[in-house]
């Protein structure tokens, strides 16, 4: 029923908004970058509406409950990635004319190999990042409705592919807008709210933690995955009908769905893979996983993971390309760095109270859940359900803002840059991709959406990051360079992605290196870019392809260019032809 | 039916040419006007010092603060309005360095291109 009146609004609204941008949709231009013609305000509240993802929603304050305070430096490194964007990326490359990462490749390097080679890229890391957001997208609905899996899951792919399909990235554009001051609001207000309403206690246990290790309350734990318990003593809890249930000291595996009653005192056992929140370890403010004994290094491998991944996030690079000019994407990139900030204030919020209401989430594995948990445990009366709803809708606006810009760089790689084709092509593309990512969501369950979302930024950081700033600032560039760079720093992360994910269990410096592979990756594809451009020679353009991105536009109004208004082209490079249309019809 | 109605104006042809496959223009070398070239390169080059210098300062920030909590465990337990310093560390110093360091490069960036 919460979710019934949480997610209809939204799904409304979201629809309402995208049909205001459906009108003139008609070349792959409007499609793919909104004709161009997108305000830095606007934009900058699109670019944070899409990147503010389930990640950002739930993620950082699951994180917190689960990893400790050092998770609060991934929203750091998520700021930290436009900051460099504006300094290096932003305006060159609006300035390439490109629609899409693809097209600024092949328009740097006038390589077709490396287009279609970028072009796979981007459907891996969006594949990576797209099917999380569908996967909590399910999940959540689930956990507050108490719906089947698979309906959150088809309500987000429907409604993210129709507005996709017929608004294309206009109607993206308002509806990411829209989307970014809505979950700001219903992100902002329920904190303040729980803060205000907890009481002195809780907001002393929130900064004073100490280690869970006592079951406070009687305590029903859902377990909505497979779970293995490590216990030292025996224990008797409570299944889900009242019946005692006697669990004999050592390892005992919950089952799929059960709902066990923990009763007050008992000793909180043991996950396997987790440490309890609130220990020493947990208080510290860096990342140390897997106890690897490397604090900084961990925490050094998230922030070079997310802060080079968003400069070669290929979703957020598609929405630098609807600015109008280069100065406007760089100013947009600027004003991106304030309204994420303003964001990122109030995770650790969630996070800390979450650690003192809600800690045994951490034994089902069900931390994501956290922030939607929260309302009920602080009000149990009509309060609490009303702001469950809205953290409720603002997560599956999350959701659906981020899966909108995936879905379209989806369609852009398929449909622009692999096997080009029209407008309707595009518009079916989006349809057959939410469609292809609906049946990967459905067996994903069990994957951390955490860890998948941080792999789509270490792909990208490894790869599309070298290509734009080598691209942009470096003129011995060459095309060989750029494919040999992008695909050693998709081989280096595939591998150390299959190494984690079938490969023997490793502990210490090796942990972190794969399970973090940016610290080396991104590295090596810089280093192979440049080793390999050095051995050939560039042509004899590249200094001109080059220079041409950090030139300013000339205006194409004002009283200087008075008389042949709307033309880009240098007089001096015109057909005779179009002098003479110009003389005839411009004032 | 509303005064601010949208109509269709371009023809038939054009919406089908729209529509239909198009084989992308042949992609030509990039040239620079020789005056252009030049503006190009004083810009380059005025560009590029800031952008090291804030990606410098980002740098120093984002990887010198880990190393300094590392170093100085002792903030765990110095309270500031009962907020552990170190907590206090990660989110109000970091973000507003960002919007300071982003506001500035900003203002260089453009600067740098006005033409002379």
């Amino acid at each position: 029923m919460i979710a019934l009146f949480a997610v209809t609004p939204v799904v409304l609204l979201t629809l309402l908004v995208g049909l205001r941008g459906v009108a003139a949709v008609r070349t792959t231009s409007d499609f793919l970058v909104a004709s161009r013609r997108v305000s830095p305000l606007l934009n900058s509240a699109a670019v944070s509406g899409e990147y503010l993802s389930a990640a950002s929603f739930l993620g950082v304050a699951g994180l917190v409950v689960k990893d400790g305070m050092g998770a609060l430096w991934y929203p750091v490194g998520f700021t930290a990635g436009y900051v460099a964007m504006l300094v290096l990326v932003a305006a060159p490359m609006r300035r390439s004319g490109a629609v899409t990462v693809p097209d600024f490749a092949e328009a740097r390097l006038a390589s077709t190999p490396l287009r279609k080679l970028a072009a796979v890229t981007v459907l891996v890391i969006a594949g990576l990042y797209l099917v999380p957001q569908f996967r909590t997208a399910g999940l959540v609905l689930s956990v507050v409705s108490d719906g089947p899996y698979w309906v959150g899951v088809v309500i987000a792919a429907v409604v993210v592919s129709v507005t996709l399909a017929v608004g294309g990235m206009r109607a993206a554009t308002y509806v990411q807008a829209f989307q970014f001051c809505f979950k700001l609001v219903l992100f902002i207000v329920p904190a303040i709210w729980l803060l205000l309403q907890v009481g002195p206690q809780v907001r002393h246990d929130a900064v004073h933690p100490v280690e869970f290790t006592h079951f406070t309350r009687d305590t029903p734990v859902d377990f909505g995955l497979e779970v293995t318990l490590l216990l030292d003593d025996p224990l008797t809890v409570t299944t889900a009908d009242g019946t005692p249930l006697p669990i004999r000291a050592g390892e005992y595996r919950v089952a799929e769905g059960t709902t066990l009653v923990f009763p007050a005192g008992a000793p909180v056992p043991g996950v396997r893979g987790g440490a309890a929140p609130g220990g020493p370890d947990w208080q510290r403010p860096l990342l140390d996983p897997h106890d690897a004994g490397h604090p900084v290094l961990g925490t050094w491998a998230v922030l070079i993971a997310t802060m080079l991944g968003t400069m070669g996030l290929p979703h957020v690079l598609m929405r630098f390309h609807t600015s109008p000019d280069g100065r406007s994407a760089r100013r947009t990139a600027a004003i991106t760095v304030g309204l994420l900030s303003v964001f990122y204030l109030f995770p650790g919020i969630y996070g800390t109270l979450a650690k003192v209401l809600v800690p045994q989430l951490y034994l089902s594995g069900a931390t994501d859940t956290a922030v939607v948990a929260l309302p009920s445990q602080v009000d149990a009366g009509s309060t609490g359900t009303v702001f469950t709803a809205l953290l409720t809708a603002g997560a599956f606006a999350a959701f659906l803002a981020t899966s909108l810009g995936l879905l379209l760089v989806v369609a852009g790689a398929i449909s622009h840059d692999l096997v080009p084709g029209g407008l309707a092509r595009l518009r079916f593309t989006v349809v057959a991709a939410a469609a292809v990512v609906v049946l990967l969501a459905l067996p994903s369950a069990r994957l951390d959406a955490g860890v998948l979302v941080t792999w789509g930024f270490t792909v990208a950081a490894a790869t599309f990051c070298p290509l734009l700033v080598l691209g942009i600032w470096w003129s011995r560039l060459t095309a060989a360079g750029a494919i040999a760079g992008v695909a050693a720093g998709l081989a280096g992360t595939a591998g150390a992605i299959a190494l984690t994910l079938f490969g023997p269990p490793v502990s210490g410096l090796a942990a972190i290196l794969i399970a973090q592979p940016a610290p080396w990756a991104v590295p090596l594809a810089f280093a192979t870019m440049v080793g390999v451009s050095l051995l050939g020679r560039p042509p004899a353009w590249s200094q001109a392809a080059m220079l041409r991105l950090h030139l300013r536009e000339r205006r194409d109004t004002g009283p200087a260019w008075g008389r042949d208004p709307g033309h880009s082209s240098p007089v001096t490079r015109r057909s005779s032809a179009t002098r003479r249309v110009i003389r005839r019809l411009g004032r | 039916m509303s005064p601010h109605r949208r109509v269709v104006v371009t023809s038939p042809q054009t919406r089908l040419a729209h529509a239909r496959r198009r084989s992308r223009a042949a992609w030509r070398a990039p040239t620079l006007d020789p005056v252009e070239a030049r503006q190009a390169q004083r810009v380059y080059r005025a560009q590029r010092a800031p952008a090291l210098m804030a990606l410098g300062a980002l740098g120093v920030l984002l990887f010198g603060l880990p190393v300094l909590l590392d170093l100085l465990p002792a903030w765990d337990n110095v309270r500031l309005l009962g907020i552990p310093l170190s907590w206090i560390a990660i989110v109000a110093v970091p973000f507003p360095a960002m919007v300071a360091i982003s506001h500035w490069q900003l203002r260089r960036a453009e600067r740098a291109e006005e033409p002379e």
